[in-house]
C-alpha cells in the first residue's frame, strides 16, 4: 500500500509525451498539479464542480474533469493537455513552459478549424472543448453532428452560442489527420 | 482537502490499516461527489482511502443466475459491457442520461450509492433491476436489497468504515428503460426519473418493477402500479391507467428544482413514455 502524507508523494507520469517525476503534496487535484507544478496554463479553473469542462484533459486517452481528480490518481498514467494537442509539436521547453511560437506552426486540425470557424471568442472554454472533441474524434472519427453535440455536453461556453464550435468540430473531422 | 490519502492495493490491506488512520475518514472512488464537496470546503475528512486500485471492485462478472458489478466500475464502462447490455437494460439505458461524457469516465456506481442522493440515476436503475448491494466490514460481508440501503437523503445503512463491494442483480429475461426529465435534455439533475423493467410473455406483463428518483427523500419503488401492470397487456388503455395510478402513489415535494404538482404530473408522463417505448 502507498500512504501519501502531505508533501511526500513522488509522482511519475507522462505529460504530453514527456516523462515527469515530481514530489508533490498528495492532496492536490490534477488541475493544480498541471497548472501550478508543471506550469501548463492551458487547462483552466472554472467552476471546480465538474460543470464547465474548462479544466478538461485526457488521462489515458479519456476526457476527464481535472478539477475533480486527485493528482495521485494519475501516477503511472498518460496525460494530454491542450499543450500536447498540436501536431508534431516542440511540446514543452526544458522548463516545462509552453513554446508558443513552435505551437502555432503546428496547430492541430481541430485548433485550425476553431480559428477558421470563429469558434473562439474569449477563449476560456476553448482548451476544454478541443480536448473533448479530440477524445470523441479519436474514438469515433465519423461522429455525426448529433454525436458531436452529445459529446460536447461536458463543456460550457458563455460566448459563442455553440453553433460555431459544433461546426468547427464537424469540419475538423473531415480533415485528414 | 484531507492531509492524508492512502491507497490500499486490496481489501485485506484496507482492514489492516484502518484502525491506524485518522478517525474522520472516507473512501474515495471517482471523486465526482467527494472532490467537488472538498473543493467547496464542505468536506472535513482528515483522510481519504483511495479505492481505485482495488481490482475486485472493478469487475463485471456473471454466475448462472446473477450479474455482479463492482462498486468501482465507471459509469462509461457499463456501456461497453456485453453483460450489462444483455441482462440489465434499464441500467444500460441510464448510462447516456448520467451526468456528462467526461464525468461518466470518472464516476462509479459505488459512489452513486455512497452519495445516496434521491436523484441518483445509477441507483434508481439498479433498484428497478432488483439489485442487492454487497457490503464488507473488516472482512465480514452482508447483502441488503438496494432499495432498503437508503434511509433518507444522503443517508444509508452503511456502518462506519463499511465498504460497498458491488451490486448483484438477478438474471431474468426482460426489457427495461430509464427516463428522466430535467431542465434540459442532457447533463441535468432530474426533476423526476423513472426506471422500469418488465417481462412480457405473449404480449402480457408477467413481472414488473419500477423505481423512481427525485420524487421522495430516497429512491422509491412504485409497487402499486407495478402490481396493477402485472397480468395486463400493454394496450394504450393500460398505459393511461398506469400513469394515473402512479400519480396517486407518490408524494413529491416542492424544492429549488421543481414543484410538487409538476413532479407528480411528469412522473405519470414519464411512465407513459417508458411503457410506450417498451411496447414497441
Ligand atoms: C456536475 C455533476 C453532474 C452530476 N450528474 C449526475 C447525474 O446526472 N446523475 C447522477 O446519478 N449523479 C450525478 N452526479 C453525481 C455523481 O457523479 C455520482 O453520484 C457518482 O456516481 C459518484 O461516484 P464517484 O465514484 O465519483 O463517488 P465519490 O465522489 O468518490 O464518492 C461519493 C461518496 O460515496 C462514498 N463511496 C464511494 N465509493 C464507496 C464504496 N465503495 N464504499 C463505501 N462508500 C463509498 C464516498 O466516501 C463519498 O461519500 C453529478 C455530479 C456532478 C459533479
Ligand atoms: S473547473 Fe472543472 S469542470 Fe469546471
Ligand atoms: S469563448 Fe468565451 S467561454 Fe467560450
Amino acid at each position: 500500500m502507498r500512504v501519501y502524507k502531505q508533501e511526500l508523494f513522488k509522482i511519475q507520469c507522462v505529460v504530453n509525451g514527456r516523462r515527469i517525476r515530481k514530489t508533490i503534496p498528495s492532496n492536490i487535484t490534477l488541475l493544480e498539479f498541471i497548472r501550478d507544478f508543471l506550469d501548463l496554463k492551458g487547462a483552466k479553473q472554472g467552476c471546480l464542480e465538474g460543470e464547465c469542462g474548462a479544466c478538461m484533459v485526457l488521462v489515458d486517452a479519456k476526457a476527464v474533469n481535472s478539477c475533480l481528480m486527485m493528482a495521485v490518481h494519475v501516477h503511472g498514467k498518460e496525460i494530454t493537455t491542450i499543450e500536447g494537442i498540436p501536431l508534431n509539436p516542440p511540446l514543452t521547453k526544458g522548463d516545462g513552459k509552453g513554446d508558443l511560437e513552435g505551437m502555432s506552426a503546428n496547430l492541430h486540425p481541430l485548433q485550425k478549424s476553431f480559428i477558421e470557424e470563429g469558434a473562439v471568442q474569449c477563449g476560456f472554454c476553448t482548451p476544454g472543448f478541443i480536448i473533448s472533441a479530440r477524445a470523441l474524434l479519436k474514438k469515433n472519427p465519423k461522429a455525426s453532428v448529433s454525436e458531436i453535440k452529445k459529446s460536447l455536453t461536458s463543456n460550457l461556453c458563455r460566448c459563442t452560442g455553440y453553433e460555431k464550435i459544433i461546426k468547427a468540430v464537424d469540419k475538423a473531422k473531415k480533415c485528414n489527420w | 482537502m484531507p492531509s492524508i490519502i492512502v491507497k490500499p492495493k486490496n481489501l485485506k490491506e484496507i482492514w489492516k490499516i484502518l484502525p491506524e488512520l485518522p478517525a474522520k475518514r472516507k473512501y474515495l472512488s471517482g471523486g465526482t461527489d467527494l472532490v467537488a464537496s472538498a473543493n467547496n470546503r464542505l468536506d472535513d475528512s482528515g483522510c481519504w482511502i483511495d479505492i481505485t486500485d482495488i481490482s475486485d471492485l472493478r469487475k463485471i462478472t456473471e454466475t448462472k443466475d446473477k450479474i455482479f458489478i463492482g462498486a468501482g466500475v465507471k459509469i462509461a464502462e457499463l456501456k461497453e459491457s456485453k453483460l450489462v447490455a444483455k441482462w440489465l437494460p434499464a441500467l444500460y439505458s441510464a448510462v447516456d442520461k448520467f451526468a456528462s461524457p467526461s464525468l461518466r469516465n470518472m464516476a462509479t456506481l459505488g459512489g452513486n450509492a455512497g452519495t445516496a442522493s434521491p436523484c441518483g440515476d445509477g441507483i434508481c436503475a439498479l433498484c428497478s433491476e432488483r439489485a442487492e448491494i454487497i457490503l464488507e466490514h473488516f472482512g465480514k460481508r452482508r447483502k441488503v436489497p438496494l432499495i432498503d440501503f437508503f434511509t433518507g437523503p444522503k443517508k444509508t445503512v452503511l456502518r462506519k468504515d463499511e465498504l460497498i463491494i458491488g451490486f448483484e442483480m438477478p438474471k431474468w429475461t426482460h426489457s427495461g428503460v430509464h427516463l428522466k426529465l430535467g431542465p434540459r435534455t442532457d447533463f441535468a439533475i432530474s426533476k423526476a426519473a423513472v426506471s422500469i423493467c418488465i417481462e412480457l410473455v405473449k404480449g402480457k406483463i408477467c413481472s414488473c418493477s419500477i423505481a423512481l428518483a427525485s420524487v421522495a427523500p430516497t429512491i422509491v419503488m412504485a409497487r402499486k402500479v407495478s402490481k396493477f401492470l402485472e397480468t395486463k397487456s400493454l394496450t394504450s388503455e393500460t398505459v393511461e391507467k398506469a400513469s394515473e395510478i402512479i400519480k396517486t402513489e407518490i408524494s413529491p415535494i416542492t424544492d429549488i428544482r421543481s414543484e410538487a404538482e409538476y413532479r407528480r404530473e411528469i412522473t405519470g408522463i414519464l411512465l407513459q413514455r417508458a411503457l410506450t417505448a417498451l411496447s414497441n
